[in-house]
């Protein structure tokens, strides 16, 4: 990647985000897989349009006895062995494009597009909740430090020392049969947010422990005891304060937590305790396929292969963005791996 | 129910569990030589005391004897009780509460030391001291119930006597099926001073043919010939086969493929279970007749409703159920491994009689459902997320969806899925899928668990369907203390009849497992017992 020229030229008076915008749009490797991430995420988003208008079924409708025409020949949906048809492209007018699904004869292609939006929404959804609850006690921990940041590292660590899978399996078994309340909010069994809430509960520590030490070294910088003695309150310091000079740090560790929550997604429903079925997402369809997978691999490479190009995806352009938003981070990696190549002038 | 038989047969459908064992020896010879074998998985237990699952009764089949046994047979002579330990099959006093029996003379244990009448009653307490899951089948026993509490003072309902031999058990009931109880892996003789702890890893002496050596969990046994059966016990028990092989090696080998693989190459004898779904078709295809053999054991697999609560406390919805499933749609989520039925009773199991109530109709369904016009359309719907069971619940959903209900799939993890249904008090328990495995060939096995209304209980319930009908719960009870006979039978055959036609359940197959041998094996001589599974004696080089 090319070094970031010292100064921006010709804009003089750029802000920290046109010039990180600017750095992101040279690099062509990030700006590629982003690229690739909308086409995905474009893909998901079409699923009812292919499922009304082409394939004319839903995500959830088998199909185990009917026949249909390919290519002029009437074939098996499902044959008497339990194989499911294969991809039949559009030989059927776009039905069953990817085949079908297993042995209930459901459409491949049209569980490919829901069971991404749904392991896309767990993914975004998961981060955004550990994002924003590992912000918030970042914040607490790092701006009143003492008992208050006991207690929270403390607590943290105490999810940290569970190995994330098993307390995900754990807490995905306790919670499929009653459901979650918490006061008046009542999740049912089955739903999607219990997903979400294990996952983005499980994360937190993951993004609230840095996030934390960074809190505490901008909480002694000169511009936080200059606010203070204006006379700002905590809460003005850290939401006014210290927040915005977090932005770029939580943006690079929300790319990295979508990331993590997509792959996290994708073994709790390969394990039967994420997405619950009839539905499905991409983790729960490698599952699904795995018994297949000597006479049908299609059914598990497919969904592999997407869950792999979204979660390289969302990682690369992680890794673009936190070029662009903190280019010292690049310049500390870079000296550290004993790259000798000079960044330019850290913004 | 062979709760653990369950779980390891399902999972060899959809991930392809699998049971083999592995031959290579001398194919020249008829006798004598090593059949090394694979389990997909090491057995629940190889404790004749506590193994409750088929892979471990198929292991202990020739090793542990009981006072009775099953036929060395296939299909339903292998059904029939013989006498094994015990000169004859039982003397049962008129009121059916009294069993006699007499140990035969001079019978040893592979250590040497001789079989004495009072380890029956000492083996029956071991049961009840490991809380094994086989000790309902003895707590009928005068004095087992307040044994199994206090695990002191022994049974006082067994008498043996060791210097006559003689056997006496007193029950508190009569129990028409109590003949099969005694020939059950759980009966088995151990000697008396067994310790009262699960004896996998550090095998008791055997009876049969063949003893236990060098087991470690995990990775696999083997059997070595028991020397006391050549000196005595063969001779005393003429009705039991000796075995063609001198020694078994099993060791645990988890990827079934591999296991398929090794029977095609022949470097492997023999798979119990299934080949893995996703193979099956082409394997049967190709070795069906020469070394591939469907075999039917005694199962039923079906959706329940309970009964209880609308929409199916009404008979139309119910029998709308039972026309609306396909049972030709589940033969081929089942891959070709399930047998349709559409009754309490398997093939195979006295007292069946077929019965096709309910031929797939749609139409009817639906017109059966617009007659009952239930006012209450949501329901949940329940299964377990085993492959492909969670594909049989996935498939009951989308049909009551057909049908016009507002149904929801509630998917629950296997080791939790029987006690979730089975307690009353767990909310929306309208309908699911469940399976059941007959411990033996009595059709009391069915009837008295399943659809006997007295036997309803809080928790751990397995009346999923909550039926409870007086006067056939009288038939359930006045045939469970008759043993049985072609009367009995035909009253069985009555009963089931009864009730399908108040359909409680929508049965839909029996699920077939198979023999699949390499080439060096003589399919037709290889058995399958309804029972106990696969009998390794009966494995013969061609």
């Amino acid at each position: 990647m090319a070094a970031e020229p010292n100064p921006a030229p010709g804009s003089p008076g750029a802000g920290p985000w046109r010039l990180a915008l600017r750095r992101l749009r040279r690099n062509r490797v990030a700006l590629a897989f982003g690229g690739l991430l909308a086409l995905i995420v474009v893909f998901v988003l079409a699923a009812p349009l292919w499922a009304n208008h082409v394939a004319d079924t839903g995500p959830n409708q088998t199909h185990t006895l009917e026949k249909i025409e390919v290519d002029g020949e009437r074939r098996e949906v499902v044959n008497v062995e339990g194989r499911p048809i294969g991809p039949a492209w559009l030989g059927a007018g776009g039905k069953f494009f990817l085949g079908a699904d297993g042995r209930l004869g459901r459409d491949e292609m049209v569980r490919l597009m829901y069971g991404g939006r749904a392991s896309l929404f767990v993914g975004f959804a998961s981060a955004l909740l550990a994002t924003v609850l590992a912000t918030i006690l970042a914040l607490l921990a790092g701006y009143y430090r003492g008992w208050v940041d006991t207690v929270i590292s403390r607590t943290m660590d105490v999810i940290w020392a569970f190995p994330v899978l098993l307390l995900g399996i754990a807490l995905g078994i306790a919670l499929a049969l009653g459901g979650l309340k918490i006061g008046p909010v009542v999740i049912p069994s089955g739903s999607i947010w219990i997903t979400v809430l294990i996952i983005g509960g499980v994360l937190v520590p993951y993004t609230a422990r840095p996030l934390r030490g960074t809190v505490l070294a901008l909480r002694e910088k000169e511009f936080v005891e200059a606010s203070v003695a204006q006379g700002a309150g905590p809460l003005r310091v850290m939401f006014g304060e210290l927040l915005p000079n977090l932005a770029s740090t939580i943006i690079v560790f929300f790319t990295l937590a979508v990331a993590n929550a997509m792959l996290f997604e994708a073994a709790l429903s390969f394990l039967g305790v994420g997405v619950q079925p009839p539905d499905t997402s991409w983790g729960a369809m490698v599952g699904d396929g795995f018994d297949l997978i000597s006479s049908t691999p299609l059914l598990t490479i497919l969904p592999g292969t997407m869950i792999f190009l979204t979660v390289l995806s969302v990682n690369v352009l992680g890794d673009g963005l936190r070029d662009a938003l903190d280019p010292r981070s690049k310049v500390r990696i870079e000296a550290h791996a004993g790259v000798a190549e000079p960044e330019g002038t850290a913004v | 129910m062979r709760k653990l038989g369950l779980v390891l047969l399902t999972l060899s459908l959809a991930a392809g569990s699998a049971l083999g064992l592995a031959a290579c020896g001398d194919s020249s010879a008829k006798e004598g030589g090593t059949l090394t074998g694979s389990y997909a998985a090491f057995p629940d237990s190889l404790d004749p005391a506590v193994s409750y699952s088929q892979e471990g009764w198929t292991a202990m089949y020739n090793t542990y004897l009981p006072l009775l046994t099953y036929a060395h047979a296939n299909g339903e002579e292998g059904g029939k009780v013989i006498p094994a330990l015990a000169e004859s099959l039982p003397e049962i006093s008129n009121d059916g509460k009294t069993y006699t029996l007499q140990l035969r003379k001079g019978l040893k244990y592979s250590d040497g030391s001789a079989v004495k009448a009072s380890d029956f009653p000492s083996s029956i307490e071991r049961v009840l001291e490991l809380n094994s899951p086989g000790s309902g089948f003895y707590t009928g026993i005068v004095g087992a119930e307040e044994f199994a509490e206090t695990k002191e003072g022994g049974i006082s309902g067994i008498e043996a006597d060791d210097k006559t031999g003689k056997i006496t058990i007193e029950l508190t009931a009569p129990n028409g099926s109590f003949t099969n109880v005694l020939g059950i892996q759980f009966a088995a003789l151990v000697p008396g001073d067994t310790p009262a702890k699960d004896i996998t890893t550090d095998p008791a002496p055997a009876t049969g043919p063949y003893t236990i050596v060098n087991p470690k969990r995990g990775q696999g046994w083997s059997y070595a010939r028991n020397p006391q059966w050549e000196k005595t016990n063969a001779e005393l028990m003429p009705d039991l086969p000796t075995g063609n092989f001198d020694k078994i090696d099993i060791t645990v080998v988890r990827n079934d493929s591999t296991q398929v693989n090794e029977i095609e190459q022949d470097e492997t004898n023999w798979m119990v279970n299934p080949p893995p779904a996703d193979l099956y078709a082409s394997i049967k295809d190709k070795y069906e007749g020469t070394q591939f053999r469907v075999e039917r054991p005694l199962n039923l697999y079906y959706f329940w409703m309970d009964t209880n609560r609308a929409p199916f406390d009404d008979v139309k919805v119910r029998q709308a159920v039972n026309y609306a499933i396909d049972s030709t749609a589940l033969e081929r989520i089942y891959a070709g491994q399930l047998g349709a039925t559409h009754q309490i009773l398997p093939a195979g199991m006295p007292g069946y009689k077929e019965l096709n109530l309910y031929p797939h109709d749609m139409a009817k369904a639906k017109q059966l459902l617009e007659e009952a016009n239930p006012s209450d359309m949501e329901i949940t719907v329940w299964t377990n997320n085993e492959s492909p069971n969670d594909e049989a619940g996935a498939y009951y959903h989308s049909v009551l969806k057909e049908l016009g209900f507002d149904a929801t799939l509630k998917t629950v993890n296997a080791d939790v899925y029987v006690p979730t249904i089975g307690n009353v008090s767990t909310p929306d328990l309208d309908t699911g899928w469940i399976n059941w495995f007959a411990d033996y060939p009595n059709p009391n096995g069915f009837f008295e668990p399943l659809l006997n209304g007295e036997g309803i209980t809080p928790t751990n319930n397995i009346n999923f369907a909550r039926i409870d009908v007086p006067k056939l719960n009288e038939k359930i009870n006045e045939l469970a203390e008759e043993p049985l006979g072609p009367d009995q039978e035909a009253e069985y055959a009555t009963l089931d009849r009864e009730f399908m036609e108040l359909a409680p359940w929508a049965p839909y197959g029996t699920n077939t497992v198979s023999t699949f041998v390499d080439s060096s094996i003589d399919l037709d001589e290889v058995i399958f017992n309804p029972t106990f599974g696969h009998d390794l004696t009966s494995f013969e080089l061609k």
